[in-house]
């Protein structure tokens, strides 16, 4: 940030400034006429205005700020004419006439000498523009303007105009990214005691922003002439380091569970349907989206028929979603998939053409772009727990819906007399048929339940994934590599296998890419199904 | 020296033990029954000896040298072990013929195989029947080609799955002869079986299995003596 | 194997007399072998013979998912990841004898900025390497696979999606930009054919001829195989595979030989497509694609290779025809076409036109 030739020289500057500001210790106003007369002078006198200007900017007052700035502003513009009686202010470059920059006196101007700037002048006026800019903006927009020119000369600035700026802000984004360069000029200070104070503070809200900060200060000649802020750097990185490794962690495991979540409830209805009847539902996927469409069905309308409740159209899918989806799945099931039980591999081709069907009726009917969907307050945004990690609203949503959805289906498999019909027949079919079960009825309410979860996925998918006719085919692979790693018919090796897939993907994309991740989870599915043909859970039978 | 020795052999599905520390020996030339009410173990302790199961612990040893449960299925074929399935398991897109010719195994060179299938149909009947596909035998028909089949290798030991279920008694009894007939000094036949009449005709000595443990061993008259025997089979 | 292959050439005469009396094989191989000397003698319209070129080389790949579904029960779903190995080595042999031949680089190594073929391209225009390097890379990546799926008793569904994460991945794989295959855009503009220039007459003939005598030979040696006692060791094991390996025989090998020779059988089919379509990219491997071969494969009839032949032809066919004339159509004419063979016609459309009764197995619902 700072090399070594620049320091006595900014040093200088700063002395300067403290003198001047304990000469004008009780908020003296500004000598118009003399930084008038400055900005009229040669190069030194103007850089020395400017750079003036600047040192004062946290004292002054509103009013010779704004007379500052409309000066600044003429002379970057080539509109302030210098005669020898005082600065003129002109309305445009070479007008005939302006008025008395001190004065505001209308004046004809016989000489209209407008001074060139350098690059040096140039780069001092801005920074004197900014500054009057982030102190007297009118609106936000002008004062980040204002706060992006300083920024780009952060050392130059003292802190008594960030601060001045970040008191007076309104803007909470505005007023956050001012406190960040307020430290980031305090980093740099040249008082010492001050330097270490910022890194303290910087190591206290830790962040990965912080520790690029923090790192990069180990450049700084300090570092290796002054042991004390050595030693406050090392533990304050030591400390950010720490924090930011915890809050990358945590962000980690947050968006492997999230992917697990949904992950579990694309596979879940599969495994179910797979365990009970053999069949691999190619359709699961395109079940998710018509889920995803129906939530938008909701959505819809209660825009039309109750916009004031439009917020709560996310849970109101839930049970549409589901029914919906589920009908879909019953009807699935009654047409065709009830003719294919003893013919797996047809059934995975009939469950194709199904899934083919559907995608071309959505396309056709409700069109290929994207659903654009109302985000409710309860699933946008999200509240930074520790150092980097943002627990955002939309992926705990997923996460505690999939808990959910899985407590729910334990309970359906467990309490229910359905449930008991479908583990019976998951189990030993004959045995059951003989025992009286129904067991084509408990089919196609298995089959309902199972597709009912895929439409839940869909509802659960919206606030996270982009929504359109094609979205089903991105789940398919995934969802039957868990259901494979699982193991048949038990909802708990499901459960085990979407973390352990979501996970392993989530884990190595960030070291060597989403498609390494992939190829990595899919090798290491065949070498455990090498040791585990079934799978994690699967009962073991006798031929 | 014995053809066949099971030794301490344990097998578990899950939680559920199937077979707890069975130990048998059989004989070179006899013909051995187990038997057993349902869930005793009986087809666990074929599916051990024919490779389908691996045991958690316990030997099964092939003569004196060969551990069948450290082998693969097809090895333990080679090893001149044959198994017929409780239900009747041929190649139903296949002819008898070309069941037959399979059931030859691997080994056996193609110019001895036509003379070894002619003589294969003599002994199960099934002659006129030679180029019909397997499915569309009838029940008994089916078992009998098994049987052929397993025979075509000429195995050591022969593993029999209930071969007579649900076949009426005539066939019941031509089966019994057809398997004693088989009876050779240098072969062992291991026959899983429900009915006791059938069993008396053609066992030597019958092995009674009970949840996994063995409860009898010895001759079929001495099973019908045993109390514990009686109390398994009649006694709930 | 070597017994297998023993004792399926000391009866060859049975099956060669049984496969001449298969009058749809015998029916299907003469129509080849004509079409074939039709467009020798009199040639269509240049984009018929391609069409047909076209026809035969999908043909090519559905006789070789019958070959390990129709007859050992195998449904493989990322049967296109074989087709995509013979395509993609066909490609490369195509730009690499055009970059030799003529000079210029390919369009994608030049978009990457490269100054030369990657290395592992080396020896790729000479025709024989690069013909027998994409059935070498096929077996292999076959043998693999296999390998690990027969030998751990992976089989039936489980099979099926697995290997349709495996086609799935190499899709993935494919789609980089820095793999040296042309990534997203895959590689296109083939310059030369042995030195012919790529669109010339004489050379779309050629190959449609080249791909019909292949589908020809495919048909034959296929139908000789499934009629040896391999092929009776195959349906055997397509039935019951544990009563088979209890009989002796070791499946796994069984198994992983037809199956290598199934994905060999299917690099052939994606060495004869690539020059005809003039392109190849990584949407070869999309899992849809494979999924649709065993459509052909179910429309025309499972477990006959002329089924496979004629569903293929026919799938493709009408897709040639209505995706141009009612592109929004053809997805629900297609889904259509598959459920009323699953429901309907449970040994596919040959059912419509049965030409002799038909043997008991194919009765037996798959």
């Amino acid at each position: 940030m700072a090399d070594l030739r620049r320091f006595p020289l900014r040093a200088l500057l700063v002395l300067g400034c403290l003198a001047l500001g304990a000469a004008s210790a009780s908020a003296a106003p500004l000598d118009r006429a003399a930084f008038a007369a400055d900005l009229c002078g040669d190069g030194a006198a103007q850089v020395r205005g400017a750079e003036g200007l600047v040192q004062a900017g946290g004292d002054l007052p509103t009013d010779d700020l704004a007379f500052a700035g409309r000066l600044l502003g003429a002379l970057a513009e080539r509109r302030l004419a210098c005669p020898a009686d005082g600065a003129v202010l002109l309305d445009r470059p070479g007008a005939p006439e302006g008025r008395d920059a001190v004065t505001g006196a209308p004046r004809p101007v016989s000489e209209t000498r407008a001074p060139v700037l350098g690059l040096r002048q140039r780069a001092a006026i801005e920074t004197a523009r900014g500054t009057v800019a982030l102190l007297t903006g009118p609106d936000p927009a002008a004062r980040t303007a204002g706060l992006a020119v300083l920024e780009r000369r952060i050392a130059t600035v003292p802190a008594a105009v960030l601060d001045r700026a970040r008191d007076a802000e309104t803007d909470a984004a505005l007023k956050a990214t001012i406190a960040g360069l307020a430290q980031a000029a305090a980093l740099s200070s040249p008082d010492p005691a001050r330097r270490r104070a910022a890194i303290a503070a910087v190591a206290a809200s830790p962040s990965g922003a912080a520790q690029a900060r923090l790192a990069a200060l180990k450049g700084d000649p300090a570092y290796a002439a002054d042991p004390a802020f050595r030693a406050a750097l090392d533990a304050g990185l030591a400390q950010v380091a720490r924090a930011v490794a915890v809050g990358d962690g945590l962000a980690v495991v947050y968006n492997g569970l999230s992917f697990a979540s949904i992950l579990f409830m694309a596979a879940a209805g599969l495994a179910i349907i797979f365990g009970l009847m053999g069949v691999i539902n190619l359709a699961q996927g395109e079940f998710i989206m018509l889920g995803a469409y129906a939530t938008y069905g909701v959505q819809e309308a209660f825009r039309r028929l109750a916009p004031g409740l439009l917020d709560l159209y996310l849970v109101a899918a839930i049970p549409i979603a589901f029914l919906a989806v589920a009908l879909v799945g019953i009807v699935v099931e009654a047409l065709i998939l009830r003719h294919l039980y003893r013919r797996p591999l047809m059934s995975l081709l009939a469950t194709w053409a199904v899934s083919l069907f559907l995608v071309n009726l959505v396309r056709v009917t409700v069109g290929t772009q994207n659903l654009q969907f109302v985000m409710p307050a309860y699933v946008s945004g999200g509240v930074p727990l520790y150092a980097d990690f943002v627990m955002t609203w939309n992926r705990l949503f997923a996460i505690g819906f999939a808990a959910a959805t899985l407590v729910l289906t334990l309970l359906i498999l467990r309490r229910t007399p359905l449930g008991l019909d479908i583990r019976a027949v998951t189990q030993n079919r004959d045995m059951a048929a003989c025992l009286g079960l129904p067991t084509r009825r408990v089919d196609r309410l298995a089959f309902g339940l199972g597709s009912g979860l895929a439409g839940l996925a869909g509802v659960a998918l919206c606030p996270i994934y982009s929504v359109n006719p094609g979205m089903g085919a991105g789940f398919i692979v995934d969802s039957f590599m868990v259901v494979v790693l699982g193991g048949v018919g038990s909802l708990v090796g499901t459960l085990v296998a979407a973390l352990g897939v979501g996970g392993a993907n989530v884990l190595i994309e960030p070291i060597s890419g989403a498609v390494a991740a992939k190829v990595i989870v899919l090798v290491g599915i065949i070498l455990f199904l090498q040791r585990r043909p079934e799978g994690l859970f699967a009962v073991r039978r006798r031929r | 020296m014995s053809a066949l020795v099971v030794d301490a052999l344990t097998v578990a599905f899950g939680r559920f033990t199937a077979l707890d520390a069975v130990s048998l020996a059989v004989d070179p030339g006899e013909v051995r029954a187990v038997i057993g009410p349902n869930g005793a173990g009986k087809t666990t302790l074929l599916d051990v000896i024919s490779g389908v199961t691996k045991p958690v612990s316990g030997r099964v040893m092939l003569g004196d040298h060969v551990d069948l449960t450290k082998r693969s299925e097809a090895e333990i074929a080679k090893a001149g072990v044959r198994r017929k399935f409780q239900k009747p398991s041929v190649f139903p897109a296949l002819t008898v013929r070309e069941n037959l010719e399979i059931g030859c195994g691997p080994a056996l060179s193609p110019r001895e195989r036509p003379a070894r299938i002619a003589s294969i149909l003599g002994e199960i009947g099934l002659g006129p029947r030679a180029e019909v596909p397997a499915g569309s035998l009838a029940h008994g028909e089916k078992q009998w080609l098994e049987i052929g089949m397993v025979l075509a290798a000429e195995p050591a030991l022969l593993l029999l799955d209930e071969p007579v279920a649900g076949l009426s008694d005539a066939e019941t009894a031509q089966t019994a002869a057809l398997i004693r007939s088989l009876r050779r000094p240098d072969r062992a036949i291991l026959v899983i079986e429900h009915d006791m009449g059938f069993v008396e005709a053609i066992a030597d000595r019958v092995t009674v299995l009970h949840e996994g443990r063995t409860l009898y061993e010895g001759s079929m008259q001495g099973a019908r003596g045993d109390a514990r025997v009686i109390e398994v089979f009649l006694g709930r | 194997m070597s017994g297998a292959v023993q004792t399926a050439l000391a009866p060859a005469a049975g099956p060669a007399r049984r496969a001449v009396r298969d009058p749809l094989v015998a029916g299907l191989v003469g129509l080849c072998l004509a079409a074939a000397a039709g467009l020798l003698v009199a040639p269509p319209a240049p984009y018929l013979v391609n069409a047909l070129g076209q026809l035969a080389a999908f043909a090519i790949l559905a006789v070789s998912l019958d070959l390990v579904w129709g007859y050992l029960g195998i449904l493989s779903l990322g049967h296109g990841l074989f087709f995509a190995i013979g395509g993609y080595v066909c490609a490369m042999h195509l730009l690499a004898h055009g970059a030799a031949m003529t000079g210029v680089l390919p369009d994608f190594v030049q978009f990457m900025g490269w100054k030369s073929l990657p290395a592992y391209w080396a020896g790729l225009d000479h025709a024989p390497y690069a013909f027998v390097l994409a059935l070498a890379l096929a077996g292999l990546v076959a043998f693999v696979f296999g390998l690990a799926s027969f030998r751990s008793r992976v089989n039936g569904v489980y099979f099926s999606i697995i290997s349709q994460a495996l086609v799935d991945v190499a899709m993935l794989l494919m789609y980089r930009n820095d793999t040296g295959l042309g990534g997203n855009n895959g590689m296109t503009g083939f310059p030369l054919l042995f030195g012919w220039p790529m669109g010339s007459p004489g050379v779309v003939t050629g190959l449609a001829v080249a791909a019909l005598l292949t589908l020809a030979a495919v048909i034959a040696g296929t139908r000789l195989l499934v009629g040896s006692a391999v092929g009776r060791r195959m349906l055997a094991c397509r039935d019951d595979e544990t009563r088979l390996r209890t009989l002796g025989y070791s499946t796994t090998r069984l198994k992983l030989a037809i199956w290598c020779l199934s994905a060999m059988i299917a690099a052939l089919a994606g060495i004869l497509y690539v020059p005809q379509v003039g392109i190849i990219n990584p949407r070869v491997l999309a899992p849809d694609l494979s999924i649709e071969i065993a459509v052909w494969v179910a429309i025309g009839g499972l477990g006959r290779l002329g089924g496979a032949v004629i569903g293929a032809i026919l799938v493709n066919g009408l897709k040639f025809w209505l995706s141009a004339a009612m592109p929004e159509a053809w997805p629900f004419i297609l889904s259509g076409l598959v459920l009323l063979v699953v429901l309907v016609l449970p040994n596919g459309l040959l059912d419509l036109v049965a030409l002799r009764p038909r043997p008991t197995w194919l009765r037996r619902p798959r």
